[in-house]
C-alpha cells in the first residue's frame, strides 16, 4: 500500500469537473487530433501527467533487459532523491506486460513496511512504459559489504542488526500471505540511514490456495532450499526462511555458504554441509518429484550436522545465534522455524545488542551504480562474472 | 489474496459509498453529454448482468478459475468508474480484464490464446493483433492506478464455514451467492467479509433445497428484517438471542442455525446495516435478473456497439477513440464538436 498522495485516488481528485474528456489512450492515433484541436485531456491522463511532472529524471544510472533505472528527484524539492525504474514493455505489446513487472507493482503497491522499499508512485510515460517511482537507496546492498573484506569490517552486533531487519521484512511478507522467493544479499538494499530493505518482488507471489501447485523454479540457486531443488510444487514460507538462513551464514562467513554451480551440485553441497536428506530426518522427502537418493549406491551419506559443526563454523555469533541458524537450515521444511518464531528467538535479546542502524558499517562510493545494478537485474539471476569470482567452494575439511 | 484488507488499496481507494459511486458515474457522463445522448445504454443493472455473463462465458471457455474470474469482474467495474463505457470497446476491455486477472491470480494464460478464444465470441470486436490487447492491458493498469490486488469474499467464506459449521450444500449455495454479487455494485460498496457474511446468512435462510433463489427472495426479506429486529433487541436489552420474531420463515429454515447465526452477528462487530443493505441488494438483483432478457434488453446495446464499430472501420481499442470521436463529431452535431474542443 503506497500512501503517497501522488497516487490519484477516486476520493481525492477534485480536478474532475473541470476536465473535458478525451481519449484515455495516448497512442499514436490520437496525436494528430490532439495537436490540431488542443482539446482537454482525459482525466486519468491528466492525473498521470501531474504525477509525471512531479518527478524529474536526472540521469540514467543503469539499463538491463527488464528495466532502465534513473536517478530522479521531486520537482518541488531538488534535494529529494528517488529512483525511477522504467519497465520496458515488450516490443509492441505483443506479449502483454511481463509477469515480473506485474508482480513487482502488485506487491509494492500493497506492502508498506520500513524494511520494504517504498513505492511512491506509478506513472506511464509516452511510449507507454510503466515507471515506478521508488525510494532511493543509495548505499548499495548487503552483498557488497559482505564481499568487501578489506574495506568493510563488521561484527556480530552488526550481523544481528541486519538479520533483524531482514527477519522483520520476511515476517511482514508472510504475515501478508506473500512469498518473496528471491531472498539473497544483493536483494537487500541499504537506505541512507542504514535501514535494510528487502527488494525485488519480481518472483513474489501470494500463498497458493491449498492443493494448487506453484513452480519450483524460484530463488537464486545458492539460496534455494532442498525442497525446491527436489521439485516440490507445494511449499510454504519455509522456502524464504531457508534463504534467510543462508544469508545469515553468508554474513558470518563473508562468502556464500552453499555456492553450487548446478542444481545437482547445490544438493551435494547441502548434503555435505547440512546433512543428507532421507526419510528419517525428513519424512516423505523421497516422494518429492525430483528426489535423488543421495547417500545411496556407494556415495557418501552425511548425517545432519550437529551443534558442534555449527559452533565451529559460525561460532562468532554465539551459541544462541547458532541455534537460530540451525533452526533456519532444517532440512525438513515442516521443522524449519517460521518467520514469527524467528522474531521471538532469544538471540535478539542476548548480548551483544544489535548495532543502531545509523552506526552500521557502510560502503562509501558506488551506491548509485550499485542500486541500478540491483534494480535492472532480472529476478532470480546472478550477475554474470561476479558470481564466478566469488564462487569459491567452501572447504571445511580442515575442521572436522 | 495477498496483504491485509484493512491496509489495502482496495479499502483506501476502491470502496465507495453509494452516493459517491453515483456521483462518480454521473460526472463521467456529464463530461460528454452529447455522446451519452447519442448512444443510450440499457439500464445499468441490466448492463451489469450482461457484462458479467460475457466475462463468465469467456472465463468458462478458457477454463479460468473462479478467483481470477471474480478479479476480472472487479477490474471491469473499477475501470468503468474511471472511463465512460461509450468511449470504449467493452468486449476488448472484458477480454483484457480476464487476461490480466489470470496473471494476477497466478494462473497466466497466453495472450494469443485469450485473443483467439475471445474472438470466437466477439469476432467483430476483438482484433487478431494481440498488441491491441496488450495496449488495453496497459490502459487498464494505468486507470486502476496499478492497484491490482483484489480481496474476494471466498476466503472469508472458508473461514466462516467452520465458525458456523456449515454443511457442504450451504457452503455451495453461499459460494454461488458470492458469484452472483459480482452482477451488482456490491464489490465496490462493501468489504469482502461483509459480502461473505451476507452470503452465509442468505444461504442458511434460503436453504439449498430451494431450487429457485428468486422465489425465495421474499423469505430472505423476512429474514433480513429478523436480523434487524435481532440487532435492535440486542442493542436495547443486551440479550444475545432473538425472540421468536424470525418465525416468519420457520417452515423453510433450520431454525437453530439461523438463531445461532443471528446471535453471532448481533455480538460481532460486523456492520449490520451493511449486511442488511447487501441482503437487499442481492434480493433485488434476483428480482431484476428474473426480468432480464438478454435478447430484449441488450439488443439495442449490441446493435449500438455494432453500429459504432462499423462506423469506425477498424476502430478497435480505446486508443482509437479520438478518431472515432471525430467521426461522431462529424456525423453527429457540429456543436458537440466545437464545444468539446474549444
Amino acid at each position: 500500500m503506497a500512501l503517497s498522495p501522488a497516487i490519484p485516488s477516486p476520493h481525492t481528485n477534485s480536478v474532475t469537473a473541470k476536465v473535458k474528456t478525451l481519449s484515455v489512450g495516448n497512442g499514436a492515433a490520437s496525436e494528430g487530433t490532439k495537436s490540431t484541436a488542443g482539446q482537454g485531456q482525459e482525466l486519468a491522463e491528466q492525473l498521470n501527467e501531474e504525477t509525471k511532472r512531479k518527478y524529474v529524471k536526472d540521469k540514467k544510472i543503469g539499463e538491463g533487459t527488464y528495466a532502465i533505472v534513473y536517478l530522479g528527484h521531486l520537482r518541488a524539492d531538488p534535494k529529494s532523491k528517488v529512483a525511477i525504474k522504467k519497465i520496458k514493455v515488450n516490443a509492441e505489446y505483443r506479449e502483454g506486460l511481463s509477469l515480473d513487472a506485474i508482480r513487482e507493482v502488485k506487491f509494492l503497491q500493497e506492502l508498506s513496511h520500513p524494511n520494504i522499499p517504498a513505492l511512491y508512485s506509478v506513472f506511464s510515460s509516452k511510449n507507454q512504459n510503466l515507471n515506478l517511482v521508488l525510494e532511493y537507496l543509495p548505499l548499495g546492498d548487503l552483498e557488497q559489504l559482505i564481499r568487501d573484506v578489506d574495506g568493510v569490517r563488521y561484527g556480530t552486533a552488526d550481523v544481528k542488526a541486519w538479520m533483524g531487519m531482514l527477519a522483520r521484512a520476511v515476517w511482514f511478507c508472510h504475515e501478508n500471505f506473500v512469498l518473496h522467493r528471491d531472498i539473497k544479499p544483493n536483494n537487500l538494499l541499504i537506505a541512507a540511514d542504514g535501514e535494510i530493505k528487502l527488494a525485488d518482488f519480481g518472483l513474489a507471489r501470494s500463498f497458493s490456495d491449498p492443493y494448487r501447485v506453484m513452480t519450483h523454479q524460484v530463488i537464486t540457486r545458492w539460496y534455494r532450499p532442498p525442497e525446491l531443488l527436489f521439485g516440490a510444487r507445494y511449499y510454504s514460507g519455509a522456502v524464504d526462511i531457508w534463504s534467510t538462513g543462508t544469508v545469515f551464514a553468508e554474513l558470518i562467513l563473508r562468502t556464500p555458504f552453499l555456492a553450487g554451480n548446478s542444481d545437482v551440485h547445490q544438493l551435494e553441497l547441502i548434503c555435505q554441509f547440512v546433512g543428507t536428506p532421507n526419510d528419517d530426518n525428513w519424512p516423505g522427502v523421497s516422494k518429492l518429484p525430483d528426489y535423488v537418493p543421495f547417500g545411496k549406491d556407494g556415495s557418501q551419506s552425511y548425517p545432519v550436522r550437529g551443534r558442534d559443526f555449527y559452533l565451529q563454523t559460525f561460532g562468532t555469533v554465539g551459541a544462541v545465534g547458532v541455534d537460530l541458524l540451525m533452526s533456519m537450515l532444517s532440512l525438513d521444511p515442516r521443522k524449519r522455524v517460521t518467520a514469527r518464531e524467528v522474531l521471538t528467538h532469544k538471540w535478539w535479546s542476548t548480548d551483544p545488542t544489535p548495532t543502531k542502524k545509523e552506526d552500521l558499517p557502510k560502503k562509501g562510493a558506488g551506491g548509485e551504480a550499485r542500486m541500478a545494478e540491483d534494480l535492472k537485474r532480472r529476478a532470480g539471476e546472478l550477475d554474470d562474472g561476479r558470481g564466478v569470482k566469488v564462487a569459491r567452494i567452501l572447504d571445511f575439511s580442515g575442521m572436522k | 489474496m495477498a496483504a491485509n484488507y484493512w491496509a489495502s488499496t482496495q479499502r483506501l481507494y476502491w470502496q465507495f459509498s453509494k452516493q459517491k459511486l453515483a456521483e462518480t458515474r454521473r460526472r463521467i457522463e456529464d463530461e460528454d453529454r452529447a455522446l451519452v445522448q447519442q448512444y443510450p445504454l440499457p439500464e445499468r443493472r441490466f448492463l451489469s448482468i450482461y457484462f458479467n455473463q460475457q466475462i463468465v462465458k469467456l472465463g468458462r471457455r478458457i477454463q479460468v478459475r473462479q478467483q481470477a474470474l471474480a478479479t476480472a469482474q472487479i477490474y471491469v467495474r473499477r475501470f468503468y468508474t474511471k472511463v465512460e463505457i461509450r468511449q470504449t470497446n467493452p468486449y476488448l476491455v472484458m477480454a483484457t480484464a480476464v487476461y490480466l486477472a489470470c496473471k494476477m491470480e497466478e494462473c497466466p494464460q497466453h495472450i494469443r490464446f485469450v485473443v483467439s478464444e475471445a474472438r470466437t465470441f466477439w469476432p467483430d470486436f476483438i482484433p487478431t493483433d494481440t498488441s491491441k490487447l496488450g495496449e488495453c492491458e496497459f490502459t487498464l493498469i494505468s486507470e486502476m492506478n496499478s492497484q491490482l490486488i483484489v480481496h474476494q469474499p471466498y476466503r472469508s467464506l472458508s473461514d466462516l464455514q467452520s465458525t458456523f459449521s456449515l454443511a457442504q450444500d450451504e457452503v455451495a449455495l453461499a459460494w454461488s451467492i458470492i458469484n452472483d454479487h459480482y452482477l451488482t455494485d456490491l464489490p465496490l460498496l462493501y468489504p469482502p467479509h461483509i459480502v461473505a457474511l451476507t452470503a452465509v446468512f442468505l444461504a442458511v435462510v434460503l436453504k439449498p433445497t430451494q431450487t429457485s433463489l428468486h422465489a425465495a427472495a421474499t423469505s430472505a426479506a423476512a429474514a433480513a428484517s429478523a436480523v434487524q429486529a435481532a440487532t435492535s433487541s440486542v442493542n436495547s436489552s443486551g440479550n444475545g438471542f432473538p425472540s421468536s420474531s424470525s418465525g416468519g420463515n420457520a417452515t423453510s429454515t433450520p431454525q437453530t442455525k439461523v438463531q445461532e447465526l443471528v446471535g453471532w452477528l448481533a455480538e460481532s462487530d460486523a456492520d449490520m446495516e451493511a449486511i442488511i443493505d447487501c441482503t437487499q441488494e442481492l434480493i433485488s438483483l434476483y428480482d431484476v435478473w428474473e426480468q432480464y432478457n438478454e435478447k430484449g434488453d441488450l439488443r439495442t446495446f449490441q446493435q449500438m456497439e455494432n453500429m459504432r464499430f462499423q462506423k469506425g472501420g477498424e476502430l478497435w481499442g480505446i486508443e482509437k477513440r479520438n478518431r472515432w470521436r471525430n467521426e461522431v463529431g462529424v456525423i453527429g452535431s457540429d456543436r458537440f464538436f466545437v464545444s468539446q474542443f474549444d
